[in-house]
């Protein structure tokens, strides 16, 4: 019996522990049956708004300050059969600079709060090399991991920001040097620290991470680990879009996975002024525009080059891509991505539950259905922040294009640029 | 000249107006293939989209005859000199065939076997698209001159949906295409393109669609006209650097193509056609 069947068949014993998550749970299923059933796949394709971005934020955010634990960390998720799980360092570092741009959104004192918790504890359990340890807490026996400590990173060089605390700044420096020193010299990160021992291109991630530190501590080694990770990510590039070297074992591609890929090259693109970074991340993301576009979906994983995998919904790759898609407005100005990312909001807030149970109000499941392959049974803390990132950026980029339109007039500008390429026109 | 016209329902009031307007230039249609007005996919998939009451609202409005009580009204009122006639207005293709005397065919599918049979069956020079299906490469190819598409935007330049609106908010001069169909979407040669001078006249988008969509059903009728003389061909479309497909338009983008519209009219600029 392998370790990921015990697991399963562990967390399903919890509802001998906990029965009073039965009656949520066969909410759930039998919620996400009639919609699978009578709305299938054109579910998918709203232009309307039907909730509230401003309320489905509150709620997203209102889930994730429950889902912290008592000691400061965030649980991974909430499973309808286990209930929480312990606190992970990985998500509660990168979900401060959620829970900060949040609270400086709508000026809530409880996310900043909550930030500062995170912060504190995420500081009690960085190693001495200044790595932090994968998984949850308490179960990885001292062992650093690359990617869990570039994502907590993200956290608390955005918590140095905001708090200018000189002993943050070191712990985000000796974070940020461990990850230089474990660099392999063409630029991937592998080795023991690496997931499954081998390189990846997602840790693009972690680039990002380092970049955001390089843009604080002014260190060039900072980033130039960045860079020369950027370098050899891009050259996984393939003409169609598609960027290989997810390299997982035993595991699908996940959309979550294609889309950090996406987002480290492109927040990198953005962070380190590299146009290739970001038509790079721009081909990628357009491939998956068209598709949502046109399938009205995103499918839960992809075989490479984009040809179809599963049809459930990774709904934090969703969440991710609408992220994207948006930074590319932002950078491009191409409103086709913001539009994409407008109707991808309405599909996820549809999903959210807005009623019910404390722990399932506001919760971002894995997939949809709730039994799909990615994290199933659970609400992830993961997929609530990236979630939240995007209706927050969907807020500041609206309310900044609706500024743009009163102020100038496009048409007329444009007008002057137009140069007709068809040869014909009727005259 | 033998002309085909595709339609997206009987009670289509474009396709009404195409079939009309061909009569009225002397090409009377060899015959007319609709979609049903109702059927169960679709009913199935608009509850799923909207739910029943939408879907209802729906039906009601687009699906069924028009059952304006006043008999000179109609949802387009730029069309009404396309589908008025001595004893009133054409509500439907069946209307309009008993008049010219041509045959309506329904099928569900206008890429079906049954489709393809009668299209070849008419054996017409021209057929042209008011809506439906996307046309497969097997019925593209019986009309000998193609299949016509009115486009409500300049092409190459916004392709796609919504296209109006995506005019407006990129900035792209309004303008509509007359395109031969291909197997790609709106990126078959083109046929005649002219822009579109009279946003300022239009109070809203609906208003700015419909007075685009009559002026389509002209610019059809010189099309057909040019074809016919050999006075027109089609030209392949200029290549983009940049892919200019456009989706359907979110409506929070709407609004704010809206109130582009809104500018021009208190703006009104002098447009003339760039040919």
């Amino acid at each position: 019996m392998t370790t990921r069947t015990l697991r399963a068949l562990n967390e399903t014993a919890g509802l001998l522990r906990g029965p009073q998550r039965i009656i949520p749970l066969i909410a759930k299923l039998a919620s996400d049956e009639l919609r699978t059933t009578f709305a299938a796949r054109h579910l998918y394709s709203y232009t309307s708004t039907t909730v509230q971005t401003a309320n489905a934020l509150q709620s997203l955010i209102d889930w994730i300050l429950r889902a912290q634990r008592g000691d400061g960390g965030i649980a991974a998720y909430y499973s309808f059969l286990s209930g929480y799980s312990a606190s992970y360092p990985e998500v509660t570092g990168y979900i401060i600079p959620t829970l900060y741009d949040f609270a400086q959104a709508t000026g809530n004192p409880a996310a900043t709060h909550a930030a500062e918790r995170a912060t504190q504890w995420l500081l009690t359990v960085q190693m001495s090399s200044g790595a932090f340890a994968g998984g949850l807490h308490g179960t990885s026996q001292g062992q650093p991991s690359i990617f869990n400590t570039g994502q907590i990173l993200q956290g608390l060089v955005r918590a140095h920001i905001e708090s200018r605390s000189a002993q943050i700044m070191e712990r985000v420096v000796a974070a940020g040097d461990w990850l230089v020193t474990v660099q392999q010299p063409d630029g991937a990160w592998s080795g023991p620290a690496a997931y499954q021992g081998s390189a990846h291109t997602y840790y693009s991630m972690v680039s990002w991470a380092l970049a955001q530190l390089a843009a604080e501590s002014h260190e060039p080694r900072h980033a130039a680990a960045a860079n020369k990770n950027i370098d050899w990510v891009l050259k996984h590039a393939k003409p169609s879009g598609w960027i290989d070297g997810i390299n997982l074992r035993e595991h699908p591609l996940y959309l979550h996975f294609i889309a950090y890929v996406i987002q480290g090259i492109l927040e990198c693109g953005i962070l380190l002024q590299r146009e290739d970074a970001i038509a790079t991340a721009a081909k990628s993301a357009w491939v998956l525009l068209r598709k949502f576009e046109t399938k009205k979906r995103l499918l839960g994983t992809y075989q490479p080059e984009f040809k179809a995998g599963s049809k459930f919904t990774c709904l934090t790759g969703n969440a991710q891509m609408s992220c994207v898609w948006l930074r590319l407005f932002e950078v491009t100005g191409d409103l086709r991505y913001l539009n994409a990312a407008l109707k991808m909001n309405e599909m996820l807030k549809q999903l959210i539950a807005l009623k019910g149970r404390r722990e399932v109000v506001g919760g971002v499941a894995g997939s949809y259905p709730i039994w799909g392959a990615y994290q199933p049974m659970r609400l992830i803390s993961w997929g609530g922040k990236f979630l939240a990132d995007a209706l927050l950026l969907e807020q500041r980029l609206t309310r900044q294009v609706e500024i743009d339109c009163d102020t100038k007039s496009k048409n007329s500008e444009a007008d002057s640029e137009f140069k007709p390429e068809a040869s014909q026109c009727a005259s | 000249m033998r002309v085909v016209i595709l339609c997206s329902s009987p009670y289509s009031e474009t396709g009404c107006a195409v079939a009309a307007r061909m009569a009225q230039l002397g090409h009377i249609p060899v015959g007319a293939l609709t979609l049903p007005p109702w059927d169960r996919s679709t009913l199935l998939r608009k509850i799923g989209q909207w739910g029943l009451r939408d879907s209802y609202k729906y039906a009601v409005a687009k699906l069924g005859p028009n059952k304006i009580t006043n008999r000179t009204q109609i949802r387009n009122p730029y069309l009404e000199p396309f589908l008025r006639h001595e004893e009133g207005m054409f509500r439907s293709l069946q209307n309009v065939a008993r008049r010219y005397g041509f045959p309506v065919v329904t099928c569900r599918n206008q890429n079906s076997q049954r489709a393809v049979a009668q299209m070849r069956q008419w054996s017409p020079d021209l057929a042209i698209f008011t809506g439906g299906n996307i046309l497969r490469d097997e019925m593209l190819k019986i009309p000998r001159l193609g299949v016509l598409n009115s486009h409500l935007a300049l092409l190459p330049e916004i392709r796609g949906m919504s296209s109006p609106e995506w005019s407006l908010l990129c900035g792209v001069p309004l303008g509509i295409t007359i395109h031969r169909m291909d197997s790609g979407i709106d990126t078959g040669p083109i046929v005649l393109r002219r822009k579109f001078v009279a946003a300022y006249e239009c109070a809203s988008l609906v208003d700015l669609r419909n007075r685009m969509i009559a002026e389509g059903i002209e610019l059809i009728g010189e099309a057909v006209k040019g074809l016919d003389l050999g006075s027109v061909t089609a030209a392949p479309q200029a290549k983009l650097e940049n892919d200019s497909a456009f989706f359907v338009m979110h409506d929070r983008l709407k609004a704010l193509a809206a109130r582009s519209l809104l500018k021009s009219r208190l703006n009104p600029v002098a447009e003339t056609c760039d040919g």
